[in-house]
């Protein structure tokens, strides 16, 4: 009856707190970077930040799977960058000239080799860490001494991937004639958030990959097949990845085997910051979405505070060691209280 | 009893397999003084990073930011290396002995740091390592501006040359470091507390061992083996940046793992650790006489990885089958 009185806010706060405080701090961030140097709040510099955090944000949501079903990856950069190499391998072999087969190719061989992870970790009862660190180099490798190292640069590149990339989805134009607008990588980025947050909240399989990071033994018991669950996750992470791979390419119309490989923690980073246990069990779409915009605009704001890029590592590993501290401490805390001591 | 030794075994007839067949292909030019010195001179650096690894996964833990701690060391011994002004109020000598005590004191508190992470707030290992990892690189970057520091004085640079009747300094030095980690894990209180925190972190706490206590210090010792590493470094490259040596840590985890420590925790002897150490700088050489790219010894440091994995699941799994079998069979 208590909580009736509690206003809306205050109700959303206790349901939501890791977002909550994630979502003040960029509010505040912003804010301060605003006062600091106004160029920073226009439409342009929005549209900006957007387009260069789609690829972070599309392969996070498959990376959010994978820690809330209690495993982690850190293969993906390197899942990433094969799938997209190789597709666009085949297109300039073949000679086709196709966005969407880009994106087919590139996602089926982003799934195969997704679904390989879930394969050795499931079969072998691998720690996940190690297992995809292990997969993170046969794949990087595989791709540099077989398929090569060579790239694809601008004038090779198929030209429907080009367009794509430069692509605006409506156009407005400023003052002194300079065209700017939202990117076409919109959409991709909102079919991905909407597809993981339907299927994490409203399916049986999102409901069973919550209950498999909650407590392994309990799920299977309950009669969840943890190897179809593994399957579909690791996936999926290929998947994102494969997506990621592709807009990159679309994005700086160039592409090699040696680039992307080691953002990996990144991208982890964003996806710890946005609340998801690597003990399993919790993350939710929207935090990631705020882990990731915050990690993005760091990255893309030092500038505008005076400081060298030198810095960004340094405040994402302060920001990530304070946002697990808080909320592994909480969580200690709360434990204890409950004499659970594992 | 029996499993440590038959782990030992296959560690050691991999290892007669491997000089073998190195033996039979390459001949002459591997068993070469030149090349077995220069072996020897590679050995130890990552001897520390394998025994920083090797301690923190007997925890049941990892420790990603070795290789980061150990730049983050490097860095600061070489400011002081390279500054003028001390060089000449102090001599080198005491110059030398300052930086490396800073070096390793640096180190040491990057692991005290990870394992009140991992203690007092209760972050599991991966991230509080990973973060720390993050961390203090940032802090190398925004010292050096991702620009390398080069120009030690030369009395530091021949301590990484001497040789003792044939044999590195530096190597000595980490063999004897390596026994004394042995003798401190497998002989002491100490030791024991960590192997039981390792496989049972809720039993060893009833039994009355100070689980944190324990595990603040086995992170230390891991700060303190990167700081050993990066001494070593510095001593070999005359220089110090950020994000040398970056594939040092997958071959770190492949050595430990290879050496038969349980990525779970509790399971594993430090000494089998050095045997896996060999075989991996023996074949580190011979790919570098048959010419692989970088590109290539990651793949086959990733493929061995995850076959040693497998092979050590197969192998307790068959065992375990055996156990079970036996105790019916006794029925």
């Amino acid at each position: 009856m208590n909580s009736n009185n509690e206003s809306i806010l205050k109700k959303y706060y206790k349901k939501r707190k890791t977002e909550t405080i994630l979502m003040i701090t960029v509010i505040l961030y912003c804010t301060l970077v605003g006062i600091v140097n106004p160029d920073f709040l226009s439409f342009e510099s929005v549209f900006d930040i957007l387009r260069s955090l789609t690829g972070i944000a599309i392969v996070s949501m498959g990376l959010l799977m994978v820690l809330i079903s209690g495993g982690i990856d850190v293969s993906f950069m390197a899942v990433a960058i094969s799938s997209a190499y190789a597709s666009i391998t085949l297109l300039l072999y073949l000679g086709i000239d196709s966005l969407w087969l880009a994106f087919i190719f590139a996602g089926v061989i982003g799934i195969l080799l997704g679904m390989f992870n879930g394969l050795v970790i499931h079969f072998f009862k691998l720690p996940t860490l190690i297992a995809t660190l292990a997969t993170q180099s046969i794949i990087h490798g595989v791709l540099t001494t077989v398929v090569g190292t060579s790239s694809i640069t601008a004038s090779r590149m198929p030209y429907a991937i080009s367009k794509f990339g430069s692509a605006l989805l409506w156009e407005i134009e400023s003052p002194d004639d300079y065209i700017y607008g939202p990117s076409v990588f919109m959409i991709p980025l909102i079919i991905i958030i909407g597809v993981t947050w339907y299927i994490l909240n409203k399916t049986l399989l999102g409901r069973s990959i919550y209950a498999m990071g909650s407590n392994q033994v309990s799920a299977y018991r309950a009669g969840i097949n943890l190897l179809k669950i593994r399957l579909f996750i690791y996936s999926y992470m290929g998947m994102t990845a494969a997506i990621m791979g592709i807009l990159s390419a679309c994005d700086v119309r160039w592409i090699n085997p040696i680039t992307m490989v080691g953002e990996e923690l990144f991208i982890l980073a964003a996806v710890v910051i946005g609340g998801a246990k690597l003990t399993g069990g919790s993350g939710t779409v929207l935090g990631v979405i705020l882990g990731v915009s915050i990690i993005s605009i760091l990255n893309n704001t030092l500038v505008f505070l005076g400081l060298t890029a030198s810095w960004n590592n340094f405040f994402i590993g302060l920001i990530i060691l304070i946002s697990v501290c808080f909320s592994y401490y909480t969580q200690m805390k709360r434990k204890k209280a409950s004499l659970n001591f594992n | 009893m029996n499993n440590r030794d038959s782990s030992r075994r296959v560690l050691i007839s991999l290892l007669i397999i491997v000089f073998v067949v190195l033996g039979f292909c390459l001949g002459g030019e591997f068993f070469s003084v030149q090349n077995l010195q220069s072996m020897a001179f590679q050995i130890p650096e990552f001897t520390f990073l394998a025994l920083a690894m090797a301690i923190s996964m007997l925890s049941g833990g990892i420790d990603l930011s070795i290789v980061a701690n150990a730049n983050l060391g490097g860095i600061f011994g070489a400011l002081l290396l390279t500054n003028g002004d001390l060089k000449a109020s102090l001599g080198v000598a005491t110059l030398c002995i300052i930086a490396v005590s800073v070096t390793l004191l640096v180190t040491s508190l990057a692991g005290m740091l990870n394992g009140i992470l991992v203690t007092v707030f209760a972050v599991p290992p991966i991230l509080a390592t990973l973060g720390s990892m993050m961390f203090f690189s940032g802090i190398g970057m925004a010292i050096t501006d991702g620009e390398g520091i080069v120009g030690f004085p030369d009395g530091f640079l021949s301590l990484g040359l001497t040789t003792l009747y044939g044999l590195p300094l530096i190597f000595v030095i980490g063999i004897i470091f390596f026994i004394v980690i042995d003798i401190i894990i497998m002989g002491t209180a100490y030791g024991k507390s960590l192997y039981l925190y390792g496989e049972n972190s809720v039993t060893s706490m009833f039994s009355g061992i100070r689980n944190n206590k324990i595990l603040v210090i086995s992170y230390v010792i891991s700060g303190f083996c990167a700081g050993m590493c990066s001494v070593i470094m510095l001593l070999r490259l005359n220089s110090a940046r950020v994000g040398y040596g970056d594939s040092y840590l997958l071959q770190a985890i492949l050595v430990s793992v290879l050496g038969g420590i349980d990525p779970f925790g509790g399971k594993g002897r430090i000494f089998n650790v050095l045997i896996g150490i060999v075989i991996l700088q023996v074949l580190q050489s011979a790919f570098t006489i048959f010419g692989f790219t970088p590109y290539a010894k990651k793949l086959i440091w990733g493929t061995m990885l995850l076959m040693v994995m497998i092979i050590h699941f197969v192998s307790n799994y068959l065992g375990e089958k055996r156990r079970v079998k036996n105790l019916l069979a006794k029925e």
